[in-house]
C-alpha cells in the first residue's frame, strides 16, 4: 500500500481510537461539571462513583446471565437502567451522608472538597476490603463484531460508546437549558440563597444534580467495562483525575465545555501516542492542556465569572 | 386574624441577642414600615419571617398557620416574597429566565416531570413564559426581557428583582431596603412602582428603609427598633416626632 | 525468683539428656526446609513440603541415598518461616545451627529468600531457592543458589522460540515502561531479536504505563507495523485488555507473553481471546513427557491435586542438592562437608530435572531451559516445546 494510504488509514483508525476513548473522558467529566456548576464543588469521589457503577454493571449482568438464561441483549438492556439507577443511589448518598451536612454547618467549600477526596478513597477501598484485590472479568454481553472499512477496523462497541456519549450529552444539555430544574439548577449555581425565594427547595436540586451526574457516571462504567472488560478497585482514580482535568480544561461549569474537554483529552492522548513516542504520551499530552489553560485559563468554553463575597 | 403575626421572638446568636422578644402584626393589604439605626437587628427580623432563621423564642404565624421548622422554600409556597438588600439576581440568566425560574415554583417538581417533556409539560412551558412576559410588561420592563441583569443599572436591576418577588403570586411582599443605592431620579420611580404595586395587586407590603422620602410617603404605619427590640410604632407623622425615635438615630447627646 | 533458680540447672540437663541422639548422624543425611507454610502463601508451603515428601518417600523406600557406595537415609527438617522476613532468617539458622542440616531448601519467595540468603552464606551453608526471582537472593553469596531462571532469561528464550516457530523476522513488543518486570523482558527480548535479525527488526517498541487501560494508538500502530509476532510480558490482569483490543483492532498473529501470565487468573478474565497464544514457563503440568510426566502423575494420585511450579522447582531443587551430595562425598564433617557441596553444586553440569535441564554457574543461577506453553483450547496451559538460550 503507498504510505499516503497507510496514514490516512492510521489518521483514521486513531480518530476512532480517540472519539471511542474521549467518551469516557467525556461521560466522566460531565457529572464533574455538573457538581461544580451547581455547588461549586470539586466532587473529587466522582471518579470513583464511576467505579462502583461498573462493578454495579458486574454484578447485574453476572447476576441476570446466571439466574434467566436471558440472551446477552436483554441482560445488556436491564443492566443498564438498574445500573444507572443504583450507582445514582450511590452519588446520592454521598450528598446526603457527606456532603450535605458539612453543607449545614456552614464549612467552607476547601472542607467540603477533602471530603469528597476521602469519600473517593473510601469507596475504593471500601470496595477492596469487600471484594478483594482480585481483577474482575466483565461478561461479554454482546458479542464484539469487528467491520472493517478498508485498513480502518470498527466495532459496534466503539460505535455504540461513541453515539451513548454524544447522545448523553444532548440530552443533559437539554435538561439544563430548556427544562425547569435545568433552570433551577442553573440558579442555584448563581446564587444559592436566593434560589427557596422562589419556592424552589435547593436540596431537591442538589440531589437530581448527583443523580444526574452519577447515572452518567454509570453508563461510562458500563461500556467501559464492556470495552475494557478487566474491573479493579483503583480503576476510577485515574481515570476519574484525568476526566476532572479535561473538565478544567473545557471550562468547567460549562456542559459543553466538560463535552468538549473529554473529547480533547482523548484525541491529544491517542495521537500523541500514536504519532509520537508513546513514552511521553501524558508529558505531551499534559503539556499541552497546560499551555491551552495558560492561553485561556477560563478553558475552552469558560466564561469567567467572580464571586462576590 | 392578622395575615402575618409574630410573636415575642427574640433571636440568639451565641451571646448576641440580635432580636429580642419582636412583636408584630400585618393585616391584609397593609404597607408597613421597619425602621432603624444599622444593625438594630431588621434584616435578622425578614430572615427568621423567611425561614431562613429559625427563632431562638416566640413564635411566627402565617396565614394562621404556624412556620416554625418550615424551609424557606416552604415558607416562600405559603406567600411569602422578598428581596434582597444587596440585589441577588441571576446575573448569568436572562431576565425573562429570572422570572421563569419564580413561575416554575408554581408546579411541582416531580422528577419525571421535568426529566420527560411530555406535551402537558411543554403547554404549561409557554403558559409560564407567557405569564413571565406578562409580569415583565406589568412593571414596563419587557424591553429587557433578553438581557443579562448584570447589564442592565442598578435602578432596573431592583425593579426586575422586585418583578421575580411579585411572580411567585405572594400575600406578602418583603422588600429590604429598596431604595439602597438608587439615585434621585430611581427613588421617585420606585416610591411610585411600589405605590402601584400595592394598589394593583392583593398583597401585603413590609419594607425595610433608610430613605425617609420612601418612608413617608408610603407606609401607613411604622416600627421603629433598635438593639433587637421595638422602640416606637406608629404613623409616619408620630415617629417623625418621637423623641426615642429621634434619640435611636442620632444619639444622646443632641437632645 | 530466686526461689526457682535451682530449676535452670535441671532444666539444662534435661536439655541435654533427651536432645537429639548424636549417633545417628552417621547414616543421615540431612536437609533443612526454609518454607512458607503458615502466613500469606501457605499453598505455597505446603507444594514445597508435598514435593519433599514424595522424593524422600521414594529415596528411603528404595533403601536409602548412595553416596560413595554407602547408603544414607533422608532426614527432612521443616521450618515454618511464616513468609515474613525475619522469621525466614531464624528458620535459616535454627535449621544450621541447632539441627545441622548439610544444606537448605527455600525459602521460597523473594521477600523470604533474600534475607535468608545472607544468614546461610554468612554461616557457609548451601542454600537453593526453588522459585525466587529476585537476583539478590543470589548475588555476591557464593553459598547462594536458585532452581529457577531469572526474568531476563526469558527474553531470549521467546526470541528464539519465534525465530525457528513462526520463522519471524520483524516483530513488535508492548510493554509498560513503569514497570521493572516488563520493560527488563522487554529490553532483553530487544536485545535477542536484534542480535538474530538485525537492528531495526523491531519493527514497532510500544509503551504505556501502569494502569492504562486503552491500547488502542498503540496497537494500532503496532498492527501497521507488519510485524509477525507481539511480545506482551505484562502481568496477568492486563493482558486480556491487550489481546482483546488487538483482536478488535485486526491483530489476528501469534502473541507471546511472559511467565507472569501464568501469575493469576488469566483465562478467568480473558476467556476465548487468550487461546492459542504463547508464554514461557518454569514449567508444565499439562502435556508433560517422561520423567516430568511420571512426577506430575504420582503427586496427583498421592495429594489430589497437580502439582503447581512451586512443587516441580522444590522437587528440582532438592535433586540439585542430592546430586552435588553425591559428587562431593561426605566425611562426616558437617562444615567440611557443607563446603564441598558448595562447590560441587556452583560446577553441577546438566543435571536433567523435571522443569528442564539445569547447568549451574558459580553465582549461584542456573541456566536452565524454559517450557514454551501454548494456551489451548481447553483454556489449559499446554506444554509444547521446550526452549535452550
Amino acid at each position: 500500500m503507498p504510505w499516503g494510504g497507510a496514514l490516512l488509514a492510521s489518521i483514521l483508525q486513531n480518530t476512532l481510537n480517540a472519539l471511542q476513548w474521549g467518551s469516557f473522558y467525556s461521560l466522566i467529566a460531565l457529572g464533574y461539571c455538573l457538581v461544580y456548576g451547581v455547588l461549586l464543588l470539586i466532587n473529587f469521589a466522582h471518579g470513583d462513583v464511576y467505579m462502583v457503577g461498573a462493578y454495579i454493571a458486574f454484578f447485574v449482568a453476572t447476576f441476570l446471565l446466571a439466574s434467566g438464561g436471558l440472551p446477552g441483549w436483554v441482560v445488556l438492556a436491564v443492566t443498564v437502567p438498574i445500573t444507572m439507577v443504583l450507582t445514582a443511589a450511590v452519588g446520592v448518598t454521598l450528598e446526603r451522608v457527606a456532603y450535605r451536612p458539612l453543607r449545614r454547618k456552614g464549612a467552607h467549600r476547601l472542607y467540603v472538597v477533602v471530603t469528597a477526596l476521602m469519600c473517593g478513597i473510601i469507596l475504593e477501598n471500601g470496595n477492596l476490603a469487600l471484594l478483594g484485590a482480585a481483577s474482575r472479568a466483565f461478561p461479554e454481553l454482546v458479542t464484539t463484531t469487528v467491520f472493517s472499512l478498508g485498513d480502518v477496523k470498527l466495532t459496534n462497541l466503539k460505535v455504540a460508546v461513541i453515539v451513548v456519549a454524544i447522545g448523553s450529552f444532548l440530552i443533559l444539555e437539554t435538561i439544563v437549558s430548556r427544562t425547569k430544574i435545568g433552570m433551577a439548577m442553573r440558579a442555584l449555581s448563581y446564587d444559592r440563597f436566593a434560589l427557596p425565594l422562589m419556592g424552589i427547595p435547593p436540596d431537591t436540586v442538589i440531589v437530581f444534580t448527583f443523580v444526574l451526574g452519577s447515572s452518567f457516571a454509570a453508563l461510562a462504567g458500563l461500556l467501559f467495562a464492556m470495552s475494557y472488560p478487566v474491573l479493579d478497585p483503583y480503576m476510577g482514580a485515574m481515570v476519574g483525575w484525568k476526566a476532572f482535568i479535561a473538565a478544567v480544561v473545557g471550562g468547567i461549569g460549562e456542559i459543553r465545555g466538560a463535552f468538549a474537554g473529554g473529547f480533547l483529552l482523548g484525541f491529544v492522548e491517542i495521537m500523541v501516542a500514536a504519532f509520537l513516542p508513546s513514552t511521553f504520551r501524558d508529558l505531551i499530552a499534559f503539556t499541552i492542556l497546560l499551555f491551552i489553560l495558560w492561553m485561556k485559563p477560563t478553558g475552552l468554553f469558560g466564561v469567567a465569572r467572580f464571586q462576590k463575597i | 386574624m392578622a395575615l402575618l403575626d409574630v410573636k415575642d421572638v427574640t433571636q440568639q446568636f451565641g451571646g448576641l441577642r440580635a432580636v429580642s422578644s419582636f412583636s408584630v402584626a400585618l393585616e391584609e393589604r397593609e404597607l408597613v414600615g421597619l425602621i432603624g439605626p444599622n444593625g438594630a437587628g431588621k434584616t435578622t427580623i425578614f430572615n427568621l419571617v423567611s425561614g431562613f432563621y429559625q427563632p431562638t423564642m416566640g413564635t411566627i404565624r402565617f396565614k394562621d398557620q404556624p412556620t416554625a421548622g418550615l424551609k424557606p422554600n416552604h415558607v416562600t409556597t405559603l406567600g411569602v416574597s422578598r428581596t434582597f438588600q444587596n440585589i441577588r439576581l441571576w446575573n448569568d440568566m436572562t431576565v425573562l429566565d429570572n422570572i421563569r425560574v419564580a413561575h416554575h415554583s408554581q408546579l411541582s417538581y416531580g422528577f419525571f416531570g421535568c426529566s420527560f417533556r411530555s406535551a402537558r409539560y411543554r403547554d404549561q412551558e409557554k403558559d409560564i413564559t407567557a405569564n413571565a412576559m406578562k409580569t415583565l410588561e406589568a412593571l414596563d420592563l419587557d424591553q429587557y426581557a433578553d438581557e443579562f441583569p448584570k447589564n442592565l443599572p442598578y435602578g432596573t436591576r431592583r425593579k426586575v428583582e422586585i418583578a421575580r418577588a411579585l411572580s411567585i403570586h405572594p400575600r406578602l411582599l418583603m422588600l429590604d431596603e429598596p431604595a439602597a443605592g438608587l439615585n434621585t431620579a430611581d427613588l421617585t420611580g420606585l416610591i411610585d412602582l411600589i405605590g402601584w404595586i400595592h394598589k394593583e395587586f392583593p398583597i401585603t407590603i413590609w419594607m425595610i428603609e433608610h430613605q425617609m422620602q420612601v418612608v413617608m410617603s408610603l407606609c401607613q404605619r411604622i416600627q421603629v427598633i433598635d438593639f433587637g427590640a421595638t422602640i416606637a410604632e406608629g404613623t409616619p407623622t408620630e415617629i417623625q416626632n418621637n423623641p426615642a425615635v429621634i434619640k435611636a438615630y442620632l444619639g444622646d447627646d443632641t437632645i | 525468683m530466686k526461689r526457682y533458680a535451682w530449676l535452670i540447672p535441671v532444666l539444662l540437663l534435661a536439655l541435654i539428656g533427651f536432645g537429639p541422639p548424636l549417633a545417628a548422624a552417621e547414616d543421615v543425611i540431612k536437609i533443612g526446609f526454609n518454607i512458607e507454610l503458615t502466613g500469606d502463601i501457605p499453598d505455597v508451603g505446603e507444594a514445597s513440603k508435598n514435593a519433599a515428601e514424595y522424593l524422600k518417600n521414594q529415596i528411603n523406600n528404595a533403601g536409602g541415598f548412595d553416596v560413595g557406595g554407602k547408603k544414607y537415609k533422608l532426614q527432612f527438617i521443616y521450618e515454618d518461616n511464616e513468609a515474613k522476613a525475619e522469621s525466614a532468617v531464624s528458620a535459616a539458622q535454627k535449621l544450621i545451627t541447632q539441627d545441622e542440616v548439610l544444606a537448605i531448601v527455600g525459602p521460597q519467595a523473594s521477600k523470604q529468600a533474600v534475607p535468608a540468603g545472607e544468614a546461610a552464606n554468612n554461616l557457609e551453608t548451601p542454600m537453593i531457592s526453588p522459585w525466587s526471582t529476585n537476583p539478590n537472593t543470589t548475588k555476591d553469596r557464593p553459598y547462594v543458589f536458585r532452581g529457577c531462571f531469572l526474568d531476563p532469561f526469558q527474553g531470549p528464550v521467546v526470541a528464539k522460540f519465534v525465530t525457528e516457530e513462526f520463522k519471524a523476522k520483524k516483530a513488535a513488543v508492548l510493554y509498560d515502561i513503569a514497570s521493572d518486570y516488563p520493560k527488563g523482558l522487554a529490553e532483553f527480548f530487544k536485545a535477542a531479536f536484534e542480535q538474530m535479525h538485525g537492528a531495526g527488526s523491531i519493527v514497532a517498541f510500544e509503551t504505556f504505563t501502569t494502569k492504562d487501560k486503552d491500547f488502542s494508538a498503540q496497537l494500532t500502530k503496532i498492527v501497521a507495523s507488519g510485524a509477525e509476532i507481539l511480545f506482551v510480558p505484562q502481568y496477568y490482569n492486563e493482558v486480556p485488555m491487550i489481546i482483546k483490543q488487538a483482536k478488535q483492532l485486526g491483530w489476528t498473529k501469534p502473541i507471546m507473553g511472559a511467565d507472569a501470565w501464568a501469575g493469576g487468573d488469566l483465562m478467568g478474565l480473558c476467556g476465548d481471546d487468550c487461546k492459542g497464544h504463547f508464554f514461557p514457563a518454569h514449567y508444565s503440568n499439562v502435556g508433560a513427557k517422561g520423567e516430568t510426566k511420571q512426577f506430575i502423575d504420582n503427586y496427583t494420585e498421592l495429594y489430589k491435586k497437580t502439582p503447581d511450579d512451586v512443587a516441580a522447582l522444590t522437587y528440582d531443587a532438592i535433586g540439585v542438592v542430592l546430586a552435588a551430595i553425591k559428587q562431593a562425598g561426605l566425611t562426616g564433617k558437617v562444615k567440611k562437608d557443607r563446603t564441598a557441596i558448595m562447590e560441587a553444586m556452583g560446577k553441577l553440569k546438566d543435571y536433567p530435572g523435571i522443569t528442564g535441564t539445569m547447568t549451574f554457574k558459580p553465582d549461584g543461577d542456573p541456566i536452565k531451559c524454559a517450557v514454551v506453553v501454548k494456551i489451548n483450547n481447553e483454556g489449559k496451559f499446554e506444554f509444547y516445546k521446550s526452549v535452550c538460550p
